[in-house]
């Protein structure tokens, strides 16, 4: 806590530090910024949920709290290598605001890392034209590394959330 | 027991009581201010007339006569018929505290004189009703003058001396009182009780872990209190199906005189507890179902005259509680509910194929009326037969767990009766596994458990099917059900077609609405009472289930929500599973 004051202070003197939590998805470096992470967990046993799109995992309870869990690669529909099935998620970032309080999966355990933001360029066209775009904050150049950082809400933001989580209608189903 | 509802009540009256009697002195002072506040006037009348009611429920005449006469007086002032003269306030502050004095002394016996004032007050009102005869308001108080001197000189000359000792009894009493009770938001009791919910859950969780190396006579303190602390936070939730049954008299009453029909209405059961958050789900589908009863099931007097009924219909509300569920039932002695019109009307709307009519049984047919886009009313009439209405009613319930039932007789009259859970609390469920996950099932819905083997099951038409004792039910396979919904969509007999002929197969059997359909699961487990969260943002949307909880083993069970799976496996074809 005393830790993120610290950085809070920076910020403010320098208005340029800032610090996130780097992990990969794929191949790729993805950041979010450390406010919006409360925890990393060790991914406890997820019960599946019927009607909800496939990067939802299901949900599972930490610490006594129910919480939705998203599998980012295949959200981002990068490739993933056989081996490395879901039982390779060994790691949980639990984000939450208000609304949502949600997990998402990740391999390694992530590292947090400081960096300025004259290393961050903020607008990027990714080549998909609307919403894509939208969650891609910037991304952060570092001689050789490349972190796209994210606005993890934004990943799931209203439209989504309403397109995505619609009531799929069963087709045939008793039939 | 009854002796302590009773203090329980007389509590939650004195509490009301007080708080009416703080507000007509505070609005007395705002009309002393400004004799011409008709609003301040429209709420001394409104909460005389309230206190009046509570204290005659109650049994305490005396305020009840005191808030009567208040009443009438300000019932006067309102008409413009009483003017308020600075003599006629001190009377009426000296009658509120007579009435403040009265209601102190059900806490504390005393004698209260009280009559002298009334009769005062009554001397105001009469004149005031006298004085319309000679025309205006300005003569009135002269006509008041008169009227103590003269019309009314025996009673006002008896009563007066009485009025005069309890003068110097008032002036000692006017210290200020504290209810017994405390006002709490329900969103503060919401809370609470979620709290309680996640303390079960944890103290569950904690139990299970601890059962290998502890006895469990270790826990046994923890499991009481928390059950205890659950229990009494659900006790304190609950409310008398009364609070909201009274309302309904006036809803009968303009009702009816809309309709130019004759109704009563009777309540029974009004003691019945139920939870507050229920109470208030339901209380617009209950509104509808009493103006339908009024609406359509109550004949007009000339018309029960030519059957041999009495001119005035009935209208029983009447609640009782049945172990975790309240039982309201709404009845009429009206004309009834005619299948036969149900059906054409039903064909008509394009909701059933004739061919599906003539299967379906009258109680069958009679539930159609829950449709959506169903009304039978040929004309519509002010209050009902919009075609609105009666899904409506059945969404509501379906919301909070609970279900509707006509009983119908042709010229009899109607009864709808509704089964609610009396609380949101905790839920009985039926825990089974499918696919290595468990989920919980509502026994509320669950008709029954039955074991068939592969080769009893039939392919049908467009499904599978089954018949257990005589009856035909519907087999969905539920795992396919959910391979469906997440996109996975299998052959349709895949999971039927990969079983050995002579697996023997676990079959839940629900039914809602009198849509019979068993679900194949892999393992059943033992029954359950669940403390169930509702699901948040971003699974709030997902209408096969209703919640979530969390097991002993910390893993988190899913709540179906079985009238969300029928709705969404019948869809808009109501006739196709209804008794296939």
């Amino acid at each position: 806590m005393s830790e993120i004051k610290q950085h809070k202070k920076d910020a403010t003197a320098q208005a340029h530090n800032m610090q996130i939590v780097v992990f990969k998805l794929g191949q790729e470096e993805y950041g979010l910024h450390i406010d919006q992470i409360k925890e990393v967990v060790i991914t406890p046993t997820i019960t599946r949920m019927p009607q909800t799109p496939a990067f939802v995992k299901g949900v599972a309870n930490i610490r006594g709290n129910v919480i939705a869990i998203l599998d980012l690669e295949e959200k981002f529909g990068l490739v993933r290598n056989h081996e490395a099935s879901s039982n390779g998620n060994h790691f949980t970032l639990v984000i939450e605001s208000e609304d949502y309080k949600m997990g998402i999966l990740v391999r390694e355990v992530p590292n947090t890392l400081s960096i300025s933001s004259a290393n961050v360029e903020d607008s990027v066209f990714t080549g998909d034209s609307q919403s894509e775009q939208s969650y891609i904050t910037g991304i952060v150049k570092l001689e050789k590394r490349l972190i796209i950082m994210i606005d993890i809400f934004k990943v799931i933001n209203e439209k989504e959330a309403q397109q995505l989580f619609k009531k799929q209608e069963v087709q045939d189903s008793v039939a | 027991m009854s002796n302590e509802k009773d203090n329980e009540y007389r509590e939650i009256f004195l509490a009301e009581a007080l708080e009416n009697y703080t507000e007509m002195n505070r609005l007395l002072t705002v009309l002393e201010k400004n004799v011409n506040d008709s609003k301040a006037v429209q709420a001394l009348f409104r909460i005389t007339h309230t206190l009046k009611g509570n204290a005659t429920g109650m049994g305490f005449d005396k305020i009840a006569e005191m808030a009567h006469v208040l009443e009438d007086f300000f019932g006067e002032v309102r008409e413009g018929r009483l003017e308020l003269g600075s003599e006629i306030f001190t009377s009426v502050f000296k009658a509120a505290d007579v009435l403040g004095e009265l209601i102190e002394a059900i806490k504390t016996p005393k004698d209260v004189k009280y009559r002298g004032i009334k009769t005062k007050l009554e001397v105001f009102i009469r004149n005031a009703k006298q004085a319309p005869a000679a025309g205006q308001a300005t003569q009135q108080p002269t006509a008041q003058e008169a009227g103590i001197q003269t019309g009314t000189s025996n009673s006002a000359a008896v009563e007066l001396p009485e009025e005069e000792d309890h003068d110097e009894s008032e002036v000692e009493t006017t210290n200020v009182s504290f209810s017994d009770l405390v006002q709490v938001p329900v969103k503060k009791l919401d809370n609470l009780l979620n709290l309680v919910g996640e303390l079960i859950i944890e103290r569950d969780r904690i139990i299970a872990n601890g059962a290998s190396t502890h006895s469990s006579n270790e826990y046994s303190r923890l499991n009481r209190i928390s059950s205890d602390l659950q229990y009494s936070v659900m006790d304190v939730r609950l409310v008398q199906v009364g609070f909201l049954f009274n309302k309904f008299h006036r809803i009968v009453r303009d009702a009816s005189s809309k309709e130019g029909k004759k109704v009563s209405l009777k309540l029974e059961g009004t003691e019945t507890e139920i939870d507050r958050n229920i109470l208030q789900v339901i209380s617009d589908s209950l509104i509808h179902l009493i103006r339908n009863s009024v609406g359509h099931g109550i004949e007009k007097p000339e018309v029960r005259k030519q059957k041999g009924k009495v001119e005035e219909g009935t209208v029983t509300l009447s609640a009782s509680s049945e172990s975790d569920t309240v039982i309201i039932k709404i009845k009429d002695d009206g004309a009834g509910i005619n299948p036969e019109r149900i059906k054409q009307k039903a064909i008509e709307k394009g909701l059933i194929t004739a061919q599906d009519a003539s299967q379906m049984s009258d109680r069958d047919l009679t539930m159609l009326i829950f449709e959506p886009g169903f009304s039978t009313m040929d004309s519509v009439t002010a209050i009902s037969g919009r075609g609105v209405g009666m899904d409506v009613v059945k969404k509501a319930l379906d919301s909070i767990g609970g279900t509707v039932q006509v009983d119908t007789m042709l010229g009899e009259g109607s009864i709808f009766t509704l089964s609610l859970p009396s609380s949101m609390a905790v839920k009985s469920t039926l825990l089974f596994d499918l696919d290595n996950q468990t989920y919980a099932i509502p026994l509320s819905y669950t008709e029954s458990v039955i074991s068939i083997y592969k080769s009893e099951i039939h392919k049908a038409a467009n499904g599978l099917i089954a018949v257990h004792l005589g009856n035909t039910i519907h087999i969905v396979f539920l795992s396919d059900l959910f391979a469906q919904s997440i996109g996975k969509s299998k052959d349709k007999y895949a999971s039927f077609d990969q079983l050995h002929p002579e697996q023997k197969l676990e079959i839940v059997v629900v039914s809602f609405n009198g849509k019979r359909i068993g679900f194949i699961v892999d393992k059943l487990l033992q029954q359950k009472e669940i403390v169930e969260k509702p699901l948040r943002k971003p699974f709030d949307s997902i209408s096969y289930l209703s919640g979530v909880t969390i097991l002993g083993n910390g893993n988190v069970c899913l709540a179906l929500s079985i009238p969300g799976i029928l709705n969404a496996l019948v869809g808009n074809q109501v006739s196709r599973t209804i008794n296939a």
